[in-house]
C-alpha cells in the first residue's frame, strides 16, 4: 500500500502535493492512485508510436496538468520535458522519453501494490 | 438584450463558481480548495460549459476556465462567454501552465490567471475572492450609468465616457449625434406604455449594434431621445433606417436624426449636443427629410444668439430695450373706443439693429432671463400708465405679458404689487396676459398663482388662446378675466374661404363663462366687422395701429380718439 514515506522515497514532492490536498493524506494518495490509472499514459504511449505529435502534445499536456498538482516529480518532469519539446514542434527521441515516462510510472505503481 | 439590473443570486451569501475541467484529479483538487467557500458548478466539457452558463447564468458570481477541454478550444469558451451580453459580466478566471496563451486569454477579456501547477490554497481563494469583489463593484457601478429600461448609458455618465472616447482618439474626427422618435408620446397613449418600452428597448438594441462596431457610445437621454458619440461616419441613413421598423401593430417606428459632424473640441459635451439637436429640429417637420446635419449656417444662428445673451444686460443698463404700445379698441358701442393698450418689448441693438421679439423671446424664455426682461417691461409700463394720466387726464389700462417662467418665481405676485404700487397706480390698471401654453407645463401650480393674482387685485387675460392645446378644462378652472385669441386663429378663421364657425362658438363659451373676449391681428375692417357681429368685446391689431413708441401712441390717443364719456 502507497505511504507518503513511500511517495517521498520515489522522489515526490510530497510536501507540496499534501498542500495542495489540504494536508488530507488520504485524499493525496487515492489521487495519486487515481493518476496512475489516468487513460492519458496509453493514448501518450499510442501516440508517441505512431509519431501522432499532435495528439502526443495533447496527451502530455493533459497529463502534465495532474501529476504536476500532485508533485510526482519524476513522472512530472520528462512529461514536462516531452509537451514542451512537442509544442516546439522539435524532433527529439520521443520514444526514449516515453520509455522513461512509463519506467516511473511502473515504479510508483508497483509502490502503490507492494 | 442586456439586462443591466441583471442581479447575482446568492443562496446564502455564498457566491457559485462554475469550474470547467476536464481532468478529473485536477478538478478533486480544485473542488477541495473551494468548497468550504463557494458553492460550486462543475462542467467537465465545453459543450456542458455553455448549457450551464446559459441555464445558470443568473447565479453564478465567476468562471474557473482551464483552456485544454476535449472538445473545444478554452479560448472559444472565453470567446463565447464575453460576446454573449448575458454572461459578459462574469469575470473569467484562466487556469493555465501556458504563459503563451496568457495574451490572448486577456484580450479577449480573462481577468486573471491561476498557473499550473496549482499555488497555495490561499492564493488561489485570494484571487477569486479579489476578482470576484471587484467585478460586484463594477456591477453596482454599472448599476447607475446605466438607464434601466434599455441598458444604454444614462445621460450623466455618457458625457463622461464621451469625454474619455474623446481622449482615446485625440485625432480622429468624431460626430456627435440626437435621434428622436417622431410623435413618441403618442405611442404610449395608442397603444400602452408596455409596448412603448418595447419601442425604446429595440430602438437601443438596434443603435447599440450599429454604433459599438465603429466604437462609438450610446446614451437614452431621457423619454425617446437617444444620444450616440463615434468616430466621424457617413452612414447616419442607414442607421435610421434601421431604427424605422414594422412594429407587429400597424405602428411604424419613425424617427429623426441631427448629426454634428467632427465636433469642435474647444466646446463643452453638453454644447455639442445641443448642435446636434438643433439639426435635429431643423427636420422635424420634414417627411422626406429624416437627418439634418448642424451647418454654417445654424452656426450662425446660434453666434447670433449668443452675442445677444450676452449683450442684454448692457441693453438693459443702456436702455436699448424700448416699449411699444399697441392700442385696444372696445367694438362693443357704434365706434370703436380705445380702452387699454398692450405694451411689447422692442429691442434697438446698436450694432445689429432691431431685433424681433420673435427672436429674443423665446430666447430669454429658455434660460429665464425674460423674467428681468419682464421686470423691466412692467416698470415702464405703470410709470407709463402714470404719466398717461397726468397728460392725457385720464386712465389708460396696460397689458404686460407674464411668462411661463415668470409664473413659477415664487416671488412674482410681491414683484408685480410692488411695482404697481410704488408707482401709485391700482392695480386694475395692469391687465396681466399668461401665455394658454403655461396651464399645460403645470396646470395646479398656474391655477395657484393666478388665482392668488387675481384675489390681489389683477385683471388676468389668457393670451395665445387657439395656438396650443387648449382644452375647455383649462378655461373653466382657470380663475381669469379674458380670453384673447391668437392672430393666427383669427387669420384661419379669415383664410380665403372665410370659416368662422369655431370662432363664433369660441366667443360664445367665452360668454357664457362670463369672459370677455379680445381678438389680436385684426388687420381689415371686414374682419373688425364680423367680430363684433359675433360678440367680440375687443380688437387689436393693425387695422387700428401698430405698436408705437410711447409718445407716438399718446399722439395717437389724443388725435383719433374719442373717450367714452366725453
Amino acid at each position: 500500500m502507497l505511504t507518503i514515506d513511500a511517495l517521498r522515497r520515489f522522489g515526490a514532492n510530497t510536501e507540496e502535493g499534501l498542500g495542495r490536498c489540504l494536508n488530507n493524506e488520504a485524499f493525496y494518495l487515492r489521487l495519486v492512485n487515481m493518476s496512475l490509472q489516468d487513460a492519458g499514459f496509453d493514448k501518450l504511449a499510442s501516440a508517441v508510436e505512431s509519431d501522432d505529435r499532435k495528439a502526443a502534445f495533447e496527451a502530455a499536456h493533459a497529463l502534465k496538468g495532474s501529476l504536476g498538482n500532485l508533485a510526482l516529480t519524476p513522472i512530472y518532469t520528462p512529461v514536462a520535458e516531452l509537451t514542451e519539446l512537442l509544442r516546439g514542434g522539435q524532433d527529439a527521441d520521443y520514444k526514449a522519453m516515453l520509455g522513461t515516462i512509463l519506467r516511473q510510472r511502473a515504479e510508483l505503481l508497483a509502490l502503490c501494490e507492494g | 438584450m442586456l439586462e443591466c439590473c441583471q442581479k447575482i443570486q446568492f443562496d446564502h451569501g455564498i457566491r457559485r463558481i462554475l469550474v470547467v475541467e476536464d481532468d478529473l484529479i485536477n478538478r478533486e483538487i480544485l473542488s477541495l480548495m473551494l468548497r468550504d467557500t463557494y458553492d460550486i458548478l462543475i462542467a467537465e466539457t465545453g459543450k456542458q460549459a455553455l448549457e450551464l452558463l446559459e441555464s445558470d447564468y443568473g447565479t453564478l458570481s465567476l468562471v474557473l476556465l482551464d483552456l485544454n477541454l476535449p472538445d473545444m478550444k478554452g479560448v472559444d469558451i472565453l470567446g463565447r462567454i464575453k460576446g454573449n451580453a448575458l454572461t459578459a459580466r462574469l469575470p473569467v478566471i484562466v487556469m493555465t501552465a501556458d504563459q503563451n496563451a496568457e495574451v490572448e486569454c486577456l484580450t479577449l477579456g480573462a481577468t486573471d490567471f491561476i498557473s499550473k501547477p496549482y499555488p497555495k490554497q490561499e492564493i488561489v481563494l485570494a484571487r477569486i475572492r479579489r476578482t470576484i469583489e471587484q467585478f460586484e463593484d463594477r456591477d453596482i457601478i454599472r448599476w447607475t450609468e446605466r438607464d434601466q429600461l434599455t441598458g444604454l448609458y444614462n445621460r450623466e455618465f455618457f458625457y463622461r465616457y464621451a469625454a474619455q472616447h474623446d481622449e482615446h482618439h485625440p485625432e480622429e474626427p468624431t460626430d456627435a449625434i440626437v435621434l428622436d422618435i417622431n410623435h413618441f408620446h403618442m405611442v404610449n397613449e395608442r397603444y400602452g406604455k408596455e409596448f412603448g418600452d418595447r419601442v425604446l428597448r429595440l430602438v437601443a438594441e438596434k443603435l447599440r449594434a450599429k454604433v459599438s462596431d465603429s466604437d462609438g457610445i450610446v446614451c437614452r437621454k431621457e423619454d425617446d431621445t437617444f444620444l450616440i458619440y463615434c468616430l466621424h461616419r457617413s452612414d447616419y441613413g442607414q442607421i435610421l433606417d434601421g431604427v424605422c421598423m414594422q412594429m407587429e401593430t400597424d405602428y411604424q417606428i419613425r424617427a429623426r436624426m441631427g448629426v454634428y459632424p467632427d465636433v469642435d473640441r474647444g466646446i463643452d459635451m453638453e454644447r455639442r449636443f445641443d448642435r446636434a439637436k438643433q439639426a435635429a429640429d431643423a427636420v422635424k417637420n420634414s417627411y422626406s427629410q429624416t437627418v439634418g446635419f448642424y451647418d454654417n449656417a445654424m452656426h450662425e444662428k446660434e453666434l447670433y444668439l449668443e452675442q445677444l445673451l450676452e449683450d442684454f444686460h448692457t441693453a438693459i443698463r443702456e436702455k436699448q430695450f424700448t416699449v411699444f404700445y399697441q392700442p385696444k379698441f372696445d367694438v362693443r358701442p357704434d365706434e370703436p373706443v380705445l380702452c387699454s393698450t398692450e405694451a411689447l418689448a422692442r429691442w434697438r441693438h446698436p450694432k445689429l439693429g432691431l431685433i424681433s421679439p420673435g427672436v429674443f423671446i423665446p430666447l430669454f424664455e429658455k434660460n429665464g432671463l425674460i423674467r428681468e426682461l419682464d421686470s423691466f417691461v412692467w416698470r415702464e409700463a405703470v410709470a407709463q400708465i402714470r404719466t398717461w394720466e397726468e397728460r392725457l387726464g385720464r386712465l389708460i389700462p396696460v397689458s404686460v405679458n407674464v411668462s411661463r417662467i415668470d409664473l413659477n418665481d415664487p416671488p412674482l405676485l410681491k414683484i408685480l404689487e410692488k411695482t404697481v404700487d410704488e408707482a401709485g397706480i391700482g392695480r386694475e390698471s395692469i391687465l396681466l396676459e399668461i401665455t394658454e401654453s403655461a396651464y399645460t407645463d403645470n396646470a395646479e401650480q398656474i391655477i395657484n398663482v393666478v388665482k392668488s393674482l387675481r384675489e390681489s387685485g389683477f385683471f388676468i387675460e389668457m393670451d395665445d388662446f387657439g395656438t396650443g392645446f387648449s382644452s375647455l378644462n383649462m378655461i373653466t378652472t382657470l380663475p381669469i378675466d379674458a380670453l384673447k385669441l391668437d392672430i393666427q386663429f383669427i387669420r384661419t378663421a379669415f383664410r380665403d374661404r372665410k370659416d368662422t364657425r369655431l370662432l363664433e362658438t369660441v366667443i360664445r363659451l367665452a360668454q357664457s363663462l362670463g369672459l370677455s373676449t379680445i381678438a389680436e391681428g385684426v388687420e381689415t375692417e371686414e374682419q373688425m366687422l364680423t367680430l363684433k357681429a359675433l360678440g367680440c368685446d375687443v380688437v387689436q391689431g393693425y387695422y387700428f395701429s401698430k405698436p408705437l413708441p410711447a409718445d407716438e401712441f399718446e399722439a395717437f390717443a389724443r388725435e383719433k380718439c374719442r373717450w367714452p364719456g366725453n
